[in-house]
């Protein structure tokens, strides 16, 4: 244990304990699976934007179910709103929900910008953090 | 304001920072955590790092090891974002959200030592580092059964509906946390130390040891 | 009986435990980098098994971390190890030195127009394709302001969706264009961080 090369094998061991014991209590004592989640995902494969279609008016209310629909009064109007590009690509073919996710709108955007910001805040920071360490590497070996 | 489902967390509720779906809250505990971790970020903000001095055997000579330049203006920076990173794991009210600023406490550790040429600290600093890329495999894992078992992630919420986390996603964030703060894992902590630079070298062990207070309040909540 | 749940999370455990005992086993440290990165797809698929919106949106934050570790150390590695020279010649396609730079602008204007994170896949794409072809000398420096400007850009957009909500418009548009910016910039990364000398 006083060896740095053995740490890994170290923190291996104690996390596939823990991971063989929850393996185990999931066999004798399955976890059950909460039916009422936060963003249900519902699948209607006759609309353009399959996978990712949350019904709704552009620039109007969206239902969300959200933790806390009080702490966004605007929840809802990322998730309808379609950038002018999208909504035509919508309206000529079926395939819009496929590249959905690169469109600003939608109901990813939605958590991820507006209920849930705080984890993409933290999730840009760690990268920025990251890129700090590998750029000031990388640039102080070239001087 | 908006209804929370439990008035009291942890103990009595000074203030609540609600950002969406993310309700962050200081209790007395959590809001000594943020001011301990605040002091001891001010504390690398203002101070001048410690110099360390080497005798080199059989002379008078005197090594001074010191941290200048682009190196000091690094490793402040990255003991800056640790402060702020553990300022914001205290005071999280989310239990993934959490867990996203316990990894960003690992990755700025590994950066306050990464720019130091001593090849023991580097190699302790990867070692460490590819540890703390495990650990957010438990950690993400132990939040996702969470969500999956409860059907939410705040602490609010949790703490509502207590003991509601199943055990198993309790161990493995725990266990998260422990990869991510080097906690029992002496060898490394004890290279990492090696590195010159007072004030940041300590930012490593004030993180880690907030984060397990933290952690322990919030499994002792949920 | 075990739901369904149960039954993927049985999988998705006997996976973590496969991984770890990969890293238990291996010596190596630049494998043992490698098994790390591959030990998060495991953490993914534990979150994807909760199979919602919620699910989607935490798989992206759960995928960053594990790259921008992989960035980090792999640096670390390199510093560690002195392999801050390349060994060989740097990788040399001859066609693209005499490739016109305007299919570079074509794929950044059409990253542009799809914005987004696709369209930053594809403006960076544009950017690697100038760089591999025209070897300019500091852009690092600039790739980096790049990438940091769409950060506090990104910090912009949550603080108008948390104190002014009703411009969320703008902070949608302030958030797509970030996420432009910064993958754009981490693609373009590919094409200076080759560690050249004499570009």
């Amino acid at each position: 244990m006083a060896d740095i090369d053995n740490l890994i094998a170290i923190y291996a061991v104690i996390v596939i304990a823990i991971a063989a014991i929850a393996l185990i209590s999931i066999i004798a004592v399955p976890i059950g699976y909460e039916e009422t989640q936060l963003y249900p995902k519902n699948i209607n494969t006759s609309s353009a934007l399959n996978p990712y279609d949350r019904g709704g008016e552009p620039f109007g209310k969206t239902d969300v179910i959200a933790q806390y629909p009080q702490n966004s009064p605007y929840l809802g109007y990322v998730t309808a709103y379609l950038t002018p590009l999208s909504a035509l690509m919508a309206a000529s073919n079926l395939y819009l929900g496929t590249t959905i996710v690169s469109h600003p709108g939608g109901i990813i955007d939605e958590i991820l910008y507006n209920t849930r910001g705080l984890d993409t805040i933290v999730e840009t920071s760690i990268l920025f953090t990251a890129f700090a360490i590998a750029s000031f590497l990388f640039r102080r070996e070239d001087e | 304001m908006f209804e929370l489902p439990t008035s009291s967390i942890g103990g009595e509720e000074l203030f609540v920072l609600p950002f969406g779906d993310i309700v962050n809250y200081f209790t007395p505990y959590t809001g000594a955590l943020f001011l301990f971790a605040l002091i001891f970020t001010l504390i690398c903000i203002f101070s001048k790092p410690e110099k360390q001095l080497d005798v080199a055997f059989g002379t008078d000579a005197i090594y001074a090891k010191d941290v200048t330049g682009k190196d000091l203006h690094f490793r402040r920076f990255m003991a800056i974002a640790c402060g702020v990173a553990t300022m914001g794991a205290v005071t999280s009210g989310d239990v993934f959200n959490f867990t996203l600023f316990v990894s960003m406490v690992g990755i700025c550790i590994i950066g306050i030592v990464a720019s130091v040429k001593n090849k023991h600290v580097l190699n302790a600093a990867f070692n460490y580092g590819i540890i703390s890329m495990l650990a957010t495999v438990p950690l993400f894992g132990g939040a996702a059964i969470t969500l999956a078992a409860t059907g939410t992630l705040s602490i609010w919420e949790l703490s509502a509906i207590a003991p509601a986390m199943p055990g198993i996603a309790k161990a493995l964030i725990l266990v998260g946390v422990m990869g991510e703060g080097i906690a029992p894992f002496y060898a490394a902590k004890a290279e990492l130390f090696r590195a010159p630079g007072a004030p940041y070298v300590i930012m490593i062990h004030v993180s880690s040891l907030l984060m397990f207070l933290r952690v322990v309040e919030i499994m002792l909540t949920v | 009986m075990m739901d369904e749940y149960a039954i993927g999370l049985i999988v998705a455990l006997i996976a973590i435990i496969i991984t770890f005992v990969a890293a238990f086993r291996e010596k190596n440290d630049i494998h043992r980098l490698i098994i790390a990165d591959l030990a998060e797809v495991s953490a993914l698929a534990v979150i994807a098994l909760i199979a919602t919106d919620l699910a989607e949106a935490l798989i992206i934050p759960g995928l960053v971390v594990g790259i921008s570790e992989l960035m980090a150390l792999s640096e670390i590695y390199l510093v560690r190890e002195h392999l801050t020279h390349p060994v060989k010649n740097p990788f040399r396609i001859e066609v693209l030195d005499t490739a016109p730079a305007i299919i570079a602008v074509i794929l950044v204007v059409y990253g542009i127009v799809l914005c987004g994170f696709t369209g930053g896949a594809v403006a960076g794409t544009g950017m690697v394709f100038y760089f591999m072809g025209k070897r300019p000398a500091e852009r690092f420096a600039l790739v980096e302001t790049v990438s940091g400007y769409a950060w506090a850009l990104w910090i912009v957009a949550f603080f108008i969706f948390m104190v002014v909500p009703e411009y969320w418009f703008f902070a949608v548009m302030l958030a797509g264009g970030a996420i432009l910016a910064k993958v754009t910039a981490k693609m373009s990364l590919i094409g200076t961080m080759r560690g050249e000398k004499d570009v």
